[in-house]
């Protein structure tokens, strides 16, 4: 079935093509049979007449007729037009090809005469182009010979008399019916199958237009809406599709409005009680209420972040990824946390900068929040970067490795509820790889600690 | 009159406002306080006022507002407390030509830690760094958009900077061809951002040097001067 097209201007160019194609053969057959009957019968009444005409007359001579017939070899078969003679024996060479249908005809004819026949043999011969009794013929009709390559002999038997035979022209092949034919269907062909491809293309451009436009609606493009063309249905579809895309527009506009009324709203109150704190007396007791406020506000941030990175404000740009993972390792060394980090070569792409700073950053910070440090590695190949954060704490159980992409999700049994974090981290990073078109991997280490990998294609 | 510096600060958040002005008159400043654009207005004429805090987000006239009419009719600094730590409003919000901004929730340590550092320049130099977070610096094929805070290079390829390189090549690239001492770095690098500068600057420098320089071992942007301290020896376009 792969030979069928599946868009719309194939299967109608294929489907119209199919329909001319079997009115056409329709159209052959009837043709054909008529073509037919008109040869037989071309055959069959002139014959018969001729016939008719010797045996009733049998006496009557043309001069002219006699004399061409004297100058047949005895071996030769008259053609017709000439008035045939009786002869004693079968003339019809051994070996051709009798046509039943003619012989058939020229019975009826001669039965409905009233002429006794007791054998009829009609069978088609081939005439060569240098036959040398074409000489002996009118131009025109020793020309039609030629070209026919084929003649019709006729002998028949009547009882008493002997052997009558004559000869017709008979065009045995069919070819140039079927030339007509073909020529008429390659004509029918060009003038319905054009028409149906352009009013076809007409609908299915506009379609297609449709169909990327659905396909690649990305929030943050900004691109305007689609233009209505084709046909009325296909413009009124267009017209639903833009609508809708309007309404789905205006309601992420809106999630980020609420979302930055959300935040500001929180942070206010968190900002206030960020200055009150500063008159704690007691020190310890101060800077435990100043990180509780940092995280709730770093959460904040990352809840802010992972509901707006549907339509992300940055652009993308062309970026030396081996310097942004080396800028994020040394701001986590500058706070004198222990993460490692090789350089290596520039390494070219296009990303978003600071979202995926913010990926790379949210992976570091679990390593180094779960797995007391980590190491960060960057590999380089023909068709992906990996980014990889390698940490020496206690892993993840294999089997629930999937979950903690799932925002909120923390592993309760295998991490320690005291440092904080609602799993939102590594929601956040996995989606922010992901719109860039990579992929976040989490594996256990076979020396123990958990490995988190960033595959970015290049 | 007060010997103490005298601030204004404008927030029309009550539970903010109230208890910062109350910390901020603790650490030894003056304190005014507004609840709108109108009120500021009122209160920058009747006073002498020797710095602006000023909330962004504010019913009525805007902070950028605001701030856009004090920069235009004086020379006041201006500190922003901005909600959003987008990287937009980073950059509106500097155009507007404040001097500084924290995003909330801040530390007031570190608001009245800023507000000296501004105080101190503008007292020191009388000539106060004209909005010195705006705009990019262009040298030597690199330029510093302080908007984005990226480094690009001559084909426009971005190459990210810690925070710690990003303070200490801005300090470098707002005075060029100045010899500026490891002290001098660290008060301009630090008190900018939460972060604490633990690592000595030379590490940083040499960090930079392997950023951007094209032989590391042979520096021709970041010079060393002996006995001194480091300067950038290149032209800087302010773009």
């Amino acid at each position: 079935m792969k030979l069928l097209p599946r868009n719309l201007p194939g299967q109608m160019a294929v489907l119209v093509a199919l329909a001319l194609f079997v009115a056409q053969a329709i159209n052959f057959g009837f043709t054909l049979h008529d073509r037919q009957a008109f040869r037989l019968e071309q055959v069959v009444g002139p014959v018969s007449a001729r016939i008719i005409d010797a045996t009733q007359n049998p006496r009557a001579r043309d001069p002219v007729i006699d004399a061409r017939l004297s100058e047949l070899r005895p071996d030769e078969t008259p053609w017709d037009r000439f008035r045939p003679r009786p002869q004693a024996t079968n003339p019809m060479p051994a070996g051709l090809s009798r046509r039943a249908d003619v012989e058939h005809g020229i019975r009826r004819k001669l039965t409905e005469a009233g002429i006794a026949v007791s054998e009829v043999v009609a069978a088609i011969r081939h005439v060569a182009p240098d036959d040398p009794r074409l000489a002996r013929l009118p131009r025109y009709r020793a020309q039609r010979l030629r070209m026919t390559g084929t003649e019709m002999l006729i002998a028949i038997r009547q009882p008493g008399t002997g052997w009558w035979v004559q000869s017709a022209s008979w065009d045995d092949s069919d070819w140039s019916i079927m030339r007509g034919l073909i020529l008429q269907t390659l004509v029918l062909y060009a003038i319905v199958l054009l028409p149906v491809l352009w009013a076809t293309r007409r609908i299915a451009r506009p379609l297609r237009t449709l169909t990327n436009a659905a396909e690649g609606f990305h929030p943050a493009d900004q691109q305007g809406p689609i233009e209505e063309s084709g046909p009325h249905d296909v413009r009124t579809l267009i017209a639903a599709f833009n609508q809708l895309r309007t309404r789905v527009l205006a309601m992420l506009d809106e999630k980020d409005r609420m979302l930055g009324a959300i935040g500001h709203d929180l942070r206010t109150p968190l900002a206030a009680l960020r200055v009150r704190i500063e008159s704690v007396e007691d020190d310890d007791d101060r800077t435990k209420m100043a990180d509780t406020i940092d995280e709730m506000n770093g959460t904040l941030d990352d809840i802010l972040s992972l509901a707006r990175l549907g339509r992300p404000s940055e652009p993308v740009t062309e970026v030396d990824l081996a310097a942004l993972v080396d800028a994020v390792v040394e701001d986590f060394r500058d706070l004198g946390k222990p993460v490692e980090f090789a350089e290596v070569d520039r390494l070219k792409m296009r990303l978003r900068p600071s979202l995926m700073r913010r990926a790379v950053r949210n992976l570091i910070e679990n390593a180094v929040k779960y797995g007391g440090g980590a190491e960060v590695f960057l590999r380089p190949s023909a068709h992906a970067v990996e980014i990889t954060v390698c940490d020496n704490g206690p892993g993840i159980p294999p089997e629930r490795i999937g979950e903690v992409f799932e925002a909120f999700t923390r592993l309760e049994s295998s991490r320690n509820k005291g440092t904080g974090g609602i799993g939102l981290g590594l929601a956040l990073a996995n989606a922010i790889v992901r719109e860039a078109g990579g992929d976040i991997r989490l594996t256990n280490r076979p020396d123990g600690g958990l490995a988190a990998t960033i595959t970015l294609p290049r | 009159m007060s010997g103490l510096p005298h601030i204004l600060l404008i927030d029309d958040e009550r539970s903010i406002r109230e208890p910062l002005a109350q910390y901020l008159t603790k650490q030894g400043f003056r304190v005014t306080q507004a609840g709108d654009a109108e009120g500021a207005r009122a209160r920058m004429a009747a006073y002498a006022i020797d710095l602006v805090i000023l909330d962004i987000m504010m019913p009525g006239e805007d902070g950028l507002s605001l701030c856009r009419h004090i920069r235009a009719s004086g020379d006041v600094p201006v500190i922003l407390l901005t909600a959003k730590s987008e990287e937009t409003d980073r950059i509106v919000g500097l155009e507007m030509g404040a001097d500084d901004y924290v995003v909330k929730p801040f530390s007031p340590r570190e608001l009245a830690t800023r507000a000296k550092v501004i105080l101190r320049r503008a007292a020191a130099g009388g000539s106060r760094q004209h909005a010195p977070d705006s705009g990019s610096y262009a040298f030597g094929g690199w330029v510093l958009k302080t908007g984005e805070r990226a480094l690009v290079d001559r084909e426009g390829v971005s190459v990210p900077l810690s925070t710690g390189e990003y303070n200490l090549l801005l300090a470098l690239a707002l005075r060029p061809r100045q010899v500026l001492t490891r002290d001098q770095l660290l008060d301009l690098t630090q008190g900018r951002e939460a972060m604490a500068f633990d690592r000595a600057i030379d590490n940083q420098v040499s960090r930079l040097r392997r950023k951007i320089e094209a032989d590391p071992k042979n520096p021709e942007l970041i010079k060393t001067v002996w006995g001194g301290g480091y300067t950038l020896a290149a032209e800087v376009t302010r773009l």
